[in-house]
């Protein structure tokens, strides 16, 4: 094997271009790894622990250069993959100069040649978002904040100033909005209509925006906080600052907010505020007390579908219960899956992308089928000593950090999830694997078609071995964006796989499938 | 934040080039800013800079 470096001085691309360039690269003739990487400290240790390790590097790379490395069969190759990356790279420049678009390198002017501006979108380091924050809000522009990696210092006083000046600040950690119509960062296409969202839960917001606009109404607002926003520290500022602005929205009808449970000031503060709306609210504090929020006047949603059936009911004029948004669990399919599993195989595998919709799995599996582990923070669970590695039955979130240092996001390349599903059919205790594939702007073009590859691998795998097993999933979406929910969902039934309409109905499937 | 709701959206990007362009594509006034770490990204150079503003 052979290393080999190339340095490109005062070069700079953002993480996501550079990890799919090292994708890319990853394919060509005769690698065995590479990366396309900015020489940072934290950067360089990653790469000489990976075995991408040269002098060069090491002399001559630093925070401002580019590093393409790689290690390949021989010196040929390794030369030739370094040239294709270069012609990469210089692609994506002459492709900005025949666009002709003015790339400015500041936010001063961006600014100065952009009048108008009203919301700036930040996706940088965390490091460096408390700077470019405050030089955003100090010139009157909301701000949704993509980066996670932000102190808790820093959140409050972004959203303390934001506050006297009347600006939103979505997150950190916001990953999902929809302002105006506009679906921000990892956002759903979903028409403009009567019901206002305001929401501590990224995939959460997804999924009732989603489920809102497939029964066939419209999102005015959907305002993300940041999951740090509902601790008593940040004191949800976010949310009671969403929560008002909707109230006094003229185009919004009917409120919903989903969070995990608040802190207890903060519950206290959302309740209130609710309370006094003339407006309905609909309130899913995921796992938390239903009685809290119904003695608050509104109306308390189990899971993130009922709050969307709920909030769909309120926009049309009826009232908020309904028998759709109750979980129904078809016994003919139930069944049917019931008869492949073989004596022996009784264990969920849960390979989730989304974080909240694992969580909600995590709350409608708890008490009905244990013990279930996970990386995700549980009261109930117990946690996996290795997340390389299920045990009994297990919910794991690949958008947590341990799988997302140095990787793309599972929403837009699935391989790490994929590899798992393989690994997880080779179990012989593995009864049901569980997917959820999250659609809408900047996720994974094709969805179903990546996990389907992963799913006949994994069928085979376990065929050989003499058994079946059972694939649930839930797709999170809508017609209307460009995976165009429909084909996705026919694809995944086409190979026969079980695509329930919401993720608490994957859930709930599950759960009856395999209760103790 | 009416003056945001009851206003068209002009988006200022920074950091993640995509959601600029997915942006642009479906038709949202958007610019992008092609960020890169102050001062070189030296952490003792760029708390000197701000010491100086």
């Amino acid at each position: 094997m052979f290393v080999k470096s190339y340095i490109a001085h005062n070069t700079f691309r953002d993480s996501v271009y550079l990890m799919r360039l090292s994708n890319t690269v990853r394919g060509f003739d005769g690698v065995e790894e590479a990366e396309v990487i900015i020489g940072t400290d934290h950067n360089k240790k990653f790469l000489r622990s990976g075995g991408l390790w040269t002098d060069e590097i090491e002399k001559e790379a630093g925070a401002n250069d580019l590093i393409i490395a790689v290690r390949a069969e021989n010196e040929e190759k390794a030369d030739k993959a370094i040239q294709d990356a270069l012609d990469e790279l210089n692609k994506s420049v002459e492709r900005d100069n025949l666009q002709g678009d003015f790339i400015p390198r500041t936010f001063e002017t961006a600014l100065q040649n952009f009048s108008g501006a009203n919301l700036a979108l930040l996706s940088i380091p965390g490091r460096y978002v408390k700077r470019e924050a405050d030089k955003i809000l100090d010139s009157g522009l909301h701000l949704m904040i993509f980066s996670d990696n932000v102190t808790l210092e820093d959140e409050v006083e972004l959203k303390k100033k934001a506050l006297e000046k009347d600006l939103l600040v979505m997150g950190p950690d916001c990953g999902t909005a929809i302002i105006n119509g506009t679906p921000l960062a990892f956002a759903n296409e979903i028409k403009q209509g009567k019901i206002g969202v305001v929401a501590a839960a990224g995939t959460g917001l997804q999924e009732v925006s989603s489920l809102i606009g497939t029964l066939g109404e419209g999102i005015s607002q959907g305002i993300g906080t940041g999951g740090r926003d509902i601790k008593d520290e940040v004191g949800g500022i976010t949310m009671i600052q969403g929560l008002k602005a909707l109230i006094n929205d003229d185009n919004t009808e009917v409120i919903v907010v989903v969070s995990k449970p608040p802190d207890s000031t903060v519950t206290e503060k959302v309740l209130k505020e609710a309370k006094e709306s003339k407006k309905p609210v609909v309130i899913n504090f995921l796992g938390g007390k239903l009685d809290q929020v119904s003695d608050a006047g509104c109306e308390p949603a189990a899971t993130l579908k009922e709050a969307a059936y709920k909030a769909v009911n309120l926009a049309r004029g009826k009232s908020a219960a309904s028998d759709e948004s109750e979980m129904k669990v078809d016994r003919a399919m139930l069944a049917e899956e019931k008869d492949k599993l073989k004596n022996g195989q009784k264990y969920l595998r849960a390979l989730y992308s989304g974080g909240t919709l694992a969580y909600e799995t995590m709350i409608l599996l708890n008490g009905k089928v244990s013990p279930v582990y996970t990386n995700l923070s549980f009261k109930n669970a117990e946690a996996l000593e290795d997340v390389y590695k299920s045990k009994a039955h297990t919910v794991i979130d690949f958008g947590e950090d341990e799988f997302t240092q140095g990787r793309l996001h599972p929403m837009i390349d699935p391989s790490l999830r994929n590899s798992r599903i393989v690994e997880e059919a080779k179990d012989p205790e593995t009864a049901v694997i569980m997917l959820d594939l999250v659609l809408g702007y900047n996720a994974h073009p094709d969805p179903a078609g990546s996990a389907l590859e992963a799913i006949k691998e994994a069928r085979e795998a376990a065929e050989k071995d003499g058994r079946k097993i059972s694939f649930v999933t839930t797709v999170c979406g809508t017609d209307e964006d460009i995976q165009n929910r429909s084909e996705q969902v026919d694809k995944l039934k086409k190979e026969g796989i079980i695509v329930l309409p919401s993720n608490a109905d994957a859930a709930a499937f599950v759960a009856a499938l395999l209760a103790d | 934040m009416e003056n945001l709701f009851n206003s068209e959206l002009k988006v200022i990007n920074m950091g993640l080039e995509e959601f600029a362009e997915t942006l642009k594509e479906r038709g949202t006034q958007v610019i992008h800013v092609r960020w890169q770490p102050p001062a070189m990204g030296d952490d003792n150079l760029l708390s000197l800079l701000d010491k100086l503003k």
